[in-house]
């Protein structure tokens, strides 16, 4: 069905966290440093995918022309494309299929959020209109509420404990440390995470990520483009999309989250290879439970088993199957439209030499998982390292 | 085959009569008149046939707590509503689940899984509100 190979040629982040620049700033930061990693200028962009929600928190939506026209590239057709917190995934999947296609040999695909100038009150009220807000949002459930509901049913059902989520968090804060450019670096214990207050039981503040600004963006190209640039680069090897019910009420398995299962399938299947396969993974920990499910739903585990695999070290740095090894949404930060695009960042930057300490040793094949909202959209990405000898 | 489109236009209001439904203490579901599968609020299409004639089915507001979250940090609009959970329940003789607002819930040990609770009517500013049964 897709006939053409796609690859990174180049990639970049801003800094997560509290940015004071404007959103187009932010925007513009990333997509420079993506565009120099991949030796190229603004004129060799044939398209760009642009991922955000709340750009009307930094007055400006309709993106795309506004940062093409930045880039010097004002002919250049774009576009905006918003999937919550998943919308940077959803986003690069679609900059996947063109390319794959043919219709472009080399696109921009980018990712920017600016929301903490707002307010956490207020953030989290934006937050929940990515919720199925008539259910949830407006019969009083935040965000952490949603995914505590999900703890909490994954708790009962698997006899998982607080200890066990706040593993998840402590693991991804000691990745985080490693990472320049994450939002919080800072080491915490288990006990940290359970003595922080209570946001929404069961989850506590260390559960959940914090509201982060910032951008991320990376060059897709052809194979043949790649290849004549003569720098490194990354294969996309497998691109998957799944859905879900909108609403956590809407499914009957509160313990999993169905578009994960779909996205992977299709991932793995178009890779040909199973998760033993997989090297590392970038996976959406907006909260601990989250970790635990995707790595759950994504093959990595058996279906109530993650919790032990964590808390025996499976996911750390060293592990088995590292998890996260950029800090994940918990330590890196989550700028919610750029965060799917971030985690090819930090595969490009594992691939191609550039994650210093936090480098995944002997690693050739990773993926990236990122979901919208409580995981009604999500897409699943698997890359492959090419050896340029 | 898809009937013709022309047959599935949207119920008028279908979010007030659920909002009506909820005041006389039920939940407003669409029920297939193909197949008899049950939904929430405004659909076009059945989910399990894809049939596109439903006709409304008022089931009792009474349930059972299938997980909840007890709110610590209210969103705006919930800051004056007290201790608070938002809870997912199962519905009486249906395989439907909904969520509401259940007020004055301090810790988990006051809403075990599986406690019964009841749609007492629908709250402008906190929704579908529920009390224990």
């Amino acid at each position: 069905m897709i006939s053409n190979k796609v690859c990174i040629l180049g990639a970049g982040s801003t800094k997560y966290g509290k940015l004071s620049e404007s959103i187009i700033e932010i925007a513009l930061s990333a997509a420079k440093d993506a565009i120099e990693s991949a030796g190229i200028t603004p004129k060799d962009i044939q398209a760009g995918y642009i991922s955000n929600v709340f750009g009307i928190a930094d007055k400006q939506v309709h993106m795309a022309p506004v940062i093409m026209s930045n880039l010097g590239i004002s002919h250049v057709p774009g576009l905006t494309i918003e999937s919550a917190c998943g919308s940077g995934s959803v986003m690069f999947r679609e900059a996947y299929a063109n390319v794959a296609a043919g219709f472009y040999d080399c696109v921009l695909a980018l990712g920017v959020e600016k929301v903490t100038h707002t307010g956490t009150a207020h953030s989290t009220t934006l937050f929940s209109y990515c919720s199925d807000f008539f259910y949830e949002g407006g019969n009083g459930a935040s965000f952490p509420g949603l995914f505590a509901s999900m703890a909490r049913a994954y708790m009962t059902t698997h006899k998982a404990t607080e200890e066990d989520l706040a593993n998840v968090a402590v693991k991804n804060h000691e990745n985080g440390v490693l990472n320049p450019k994450a939002h919080v670096r800072k080491k915490i214990t288990v006990d940290d995470v359970l003595k922080s207050p209570v946001v929404a039981s069961p989850l506590k503040l260390l559960d959940c990520c914090p509201f982060s600004d910032g951008a991320s963006a990376a060059i897709l190209c052809s194979e043949e483009f790649a290849r004549k640039s003569g720098r490194p680069y990354v294969e996309i090897i497998g691109s998957g999309r799944g859905a879900s019910p909108a609403a956590v009420q809407g499914r009957e398995d509160i313990t999993t989250i169905p578009s994960t299962v779909a996205a992977a399938r299709q991932a793995y299947k178009m890779a040909g290879i199973t998760p033993k396969d997989i090297d590392f993974a970038e996976v959406h920990d907006c909260f601990t439970i989250a970790e635990i499910i995707d790595i759950e739903d994504l093959g990595f585990f058996p279906k109530g088993k993650a919790a032990h695999a964590v808390r025996d070290g499976a996911t750390r740095l060293a592990g088995e199957i590292p998890i996260n090894p950029s800090g994940g949404l918990k330590s890196k930060g989550h700028p919610i439209g750029a965060t799917g695009v971030g985690q090819v960042v930090e595969v490009f930057d594992q691939f191609t030499g550039r994650a210093g300490e936090r480098t995944v040793r002997d690693a050739e094949i990773a993926l990236t998982h990122n979901f919208g909202a409580t995981g009604a959209s999500a897409a699943v990405h698997i890359f492959k390292k090419v050896d340029r000898k | 085959m898809m009937e013709k489109l022309a047959d599935h236009h949207p119920k008028s209001g279908s979010r007030e009569r659920f909002i009506a439904a909820a005041n006389r203490k039920k939940i407003l579901a669409n029920k297939c008149v193909k197949c008899g599968h049950l939904m929430l609020e405004t659909v076009l299409f059945c989910e399990k046939c894809s049939g596109g004639k439903f006709e409304d089915v008022e089931l009792e507001g009474s349930g059972t707590v299938v997980t909840y979250t007890i709110q610590t940090v209210a969103p705006e609009g919930f800051e004056d509503a007290g201790s608070y959970a938002w809870v997912v329940f199962k519905i009486d003789n249906a395989q439907l689940r909904a969520s509401g607002f259940l007020s004055g819930i301090q810790t988990p040990k006051d809403l075990p899984i599986g406690t019964r609770v009841r749609v007492t009517g629908y709250d402008s500013k906190h929704g579908l509100m529920l009390q224990k049964q």
